[in-house]
């Protein structure tokens, strides 16, 4: 491992100071709310150095949610290799364990949300809902449900995974509109769930 | 009715015509609106100033202040405005055979008059989102709550008998509503335009009628 020059090893602390900084500032306020220049204060830095390493507040945002999503994978790879069932109640699972994570950092995911329809997104940043691994893992059991003939031969596959993920991320407003928890959050979501299959079996 | 309460008498009396100074505040009023929409849309809420849009308005903040209380007055009032025409050039063209042509018919004409201004349902999106400011949007957006135009759809094709009585309509009509909106990601960031979208949604919503139908 190469050894870093103490001004790499200042520039990754700041790094990682602006980064928690923002994180819990984004879960209190909000994207909106939080300045650049709060940040730099919670973070016991100068504005500047913040933008010695990123380049917008959408970009430090985008890290957050990176790396909060190595947690996320943790937690979800316990349980995925558990889930069994039809591709519905696969589904259910999945949603189940997002809505629970994401729930303890509820307006930092909607932060995440709202900066998905940002005009101004770089172009490395990873709006919400283009998730790969989770997309991948439902694209798999959709293909699994038609090869067992529990769904119709001629779904279209990512756009009913926009579908699914479209309703998951909707959902959320009932977070801050009806104080809604990950339990309300996953019975909502179980029932539209079950009218999707439904839509998806095959025709008799 | 043959007599009239007084203070309708009253009320009638006290019509007249605008005056000259309140014809030139509501002339001020929608100079203002229309270059914060286009800064807006331009910069997003947050990028747009009002010092920004007092100048591209030719006047001083002073007097944008005189007709507004503060940005997010503006931009809900903006929003409300954009909102009712959408739900307007929506109702339209509600109209098919069925269900799924009336539904399909509809949502064009929404994603039609919306990616004539995409930037502006990004901007009204992202704050949307926020937690303070979000609210008083969600709230002026729900004035005119698209979920009951969808519902409408439903309720005449229930009882032409297409649907059972039983089909929840607020849950259908919400699930419809979230994946017509969830769609214009792809056109903000992959450049979709009319028929992506109209092919996309046009697959989600026979597959939830389909639901709805089995259900």
């Amino acid at each position: 491992m190469a050894v870093l020059g103490v001004r790499e090893a200042q520039k990754l602390a700041t790094r990682r100071r602006v980064l928690d900084a923002a994180s819990d500032l984004f879960n209190e306020i909000g994207f909106e709310d939080a300045t650049v220049r709060a940040i730099a204060n919670r973070a016991g830095v100068s504005v500047g150095s913040v933008f010695t390493t990123f380049t917008s507040k959408a970009d430090i945002l985008n890290q957050v949610m990176q790396d909060r999503l190595e947690a996320l994978y943790e937690e979800a790879g316990r349980f995925i290799p558990l889930m069994r069932g039809s591709t519905a109640d696969r589904c259910r699972s999945l949603f189940a364990v997002l809505y629970a994570f994401e729930t303890r950092r509820v307006k930092l995911f909607l932060a995440h949300i709202a900066v998905a329809y940002r005009w101004d997104m770089e172009p490395t940043a990873r709006p919400f809902g283009a998730n790969q691994v989770f997309r991948d893992l439902m694209a798999q059991w959709l293909k699994e449900g038609v090869e067992r003939g529990d769904l119709r031969p001629d779904i279209d596959i990512p756009a009913v995974i926009d579908l699914l993920l479209g309703l998951y991320a909707w959902n959320y407003r009932l977070a801050p509109a009806e104080n809604a928890d990950a339990e309300r959050l996953t019975q909502v979501m179980d029932q539209q769930i079950g009218m999707v299959f439904e839509g998806l079996r095959p025709q008799t | 009715m043959n007599h009239l309460p007084l203070r309708s008498l009253t009320g009638i009396a006290n019509v007249r015509r605008p005056t000259q100074r309140a014809l030139a505040k509501q002339r001020t009023r929608e100079k203002i609106l229309a270059s914060a929409k286009s800064l807006f849309t331009e910069k997003g809420y947050e990028g747009a100033t009002i010092r920004d849009i007092a100048s591209a308005a030719g006047m001083s903040t002073g007097a944008v202040f005189a007709s507004f209380t503060d940005k997010s007055d503006l931009f809900n009032e903006i929003i409300g405005a954009d909102r009712e025409s959408l739900f307007e050039a929506m109702r339209a063209e509600a109209v098919g055979a069925n269900a799924e042509e009336a539904l399909k018919a509809m949502f064009d004409a929404g994603y039609r008059f919306t990616l004539a201004d995409l930037p502006l349902l990004q901007a009204t999106m992202s704050v949307s989102w926020s937690p303070d400011l979000g609210a008083q949007v969600r709230g002026r957006l729900n004035r005119r709550p698209i979920t009951e135009l969808i519902a409408e759809v439903l309720t005449s094709s229930i009882e032409r008998g297409e649907l059972s009585r039983d089909t929840d309509v607020g849950l259908i009509s919400q699930m419809l509503w979230d994946c017509y909106l969830a769609n214009f990601r792809h056109a903000a960031f992959e450049g979709w335009g009319l028929s992506e979208l109209r092919a996309q949604l046009g697959k989600q919503i026979q597959v939830i009628l389909a639901g709805a139908r089995a259900g």
